[in-house]
């Protein structure tokens, strides 16, 4: 159990690499909390090219019920979490 | 070459019209893979020759980029026909592009997109442009649909 939250982290961080490559965000700006459109100026085309990097990164498909919940980091992560859990 | 949608067809899904519409017909449509390929044929009469070159004929990579978005609308209006049928704003996100060939008049450009990712609010396609089996452009096209706006 230990050994997997620990894996998380590092996911953590290759996400917030990949955001930060297609949104030409530099990382420490990327805060988990940030909204994505009010605080880091993120279009919905950028958001739509961040879901298909994560989707391709990590085989998973994000439903699209889902994309709309999509408002900042941690939100992210709360959706990858689960997905990689099953 | 089995004709799928013809050119009234095209014309109720994309809102391109002459001299700016870069798709004939329809010839492939696989709504399991989300795929379709479609025929501009190229021809002299084509109106960007006249000056693209002057006795040097030859179709901008542009127009072909173009091309290759106007069948990624009907592939988006393949996928999500209760958007489309409402006649939204397409608009380019971004566009990667290769060029592999030149292609002149009289040749058959095969403009063939696949999904990577369609939502109801945009997408994300890779398209392909050949002339026989020679591939003259392949890209990569993020698109957004919106709602169109009343306008004044």
């Amino acid at each position: 159990m230990a050994k997997k939250k620990v894996n998380f982290e590092k996911i953590k961080e290759e996400i917030k690499k990949l955001i930060s490559e297609i949104t030409e965000i530099p990382i420490d700006e990327l805060k988990d909390g940030a909204d994505f459109t009010k605080d880091l100026g993120i279009d919905s085309m950028m958001a739509l090219e961040m879901v298909a990097a994560i989707e391709k990164k990590y085989k998973i498909v994000v439903p699209e019920e889902d994309i709309p919940n999509i408002r900042n980091l941690k939100s992210i992560y709360e959706i990858l979490e689960k997905k990689l859990k099953k | 070459m089995q004709t799928i949608w013809n050119i009234d067809k095209i014309q109720e899904v994309l809102p391109q019209r002459p001299p700016f519409l870069f798709v004939d017909k329809v010839v492939e449509i696989d709504t399991v893979k989300g795929k379709v390929v479609c025929i501009k044929n190229v021809t002299i009469n084509d109106y960007f020759f006249k000056g693209h070159f002057p006795r040097n004929p030859v179709m901008p990579g542009v127009i072909m980029i173009e091309a290759l978005a106007q069948a990624s609308i009907i592939l988006f209006a393949v996928l999500k026909p209760e958007v489309a049928s409402k006649h939204p704003d397409y608009l380019f996100g971004k566009v990667e592009a290769k060029f592999h060939r030149i292609v002149k008049p009289g040749d058959v450009l095969f403009l063939e997109v696949e999904k990577k990712k369609i939502l109801s609010g945009g997408g994300i396609v890779s398209g392909r442009a050949l002339v026989k089996d020679e591939i003259a452009v392949s890209s990569q096209i993020t698109f957004g649909v919106k709602p169109k706006k009343s306008r004044l």
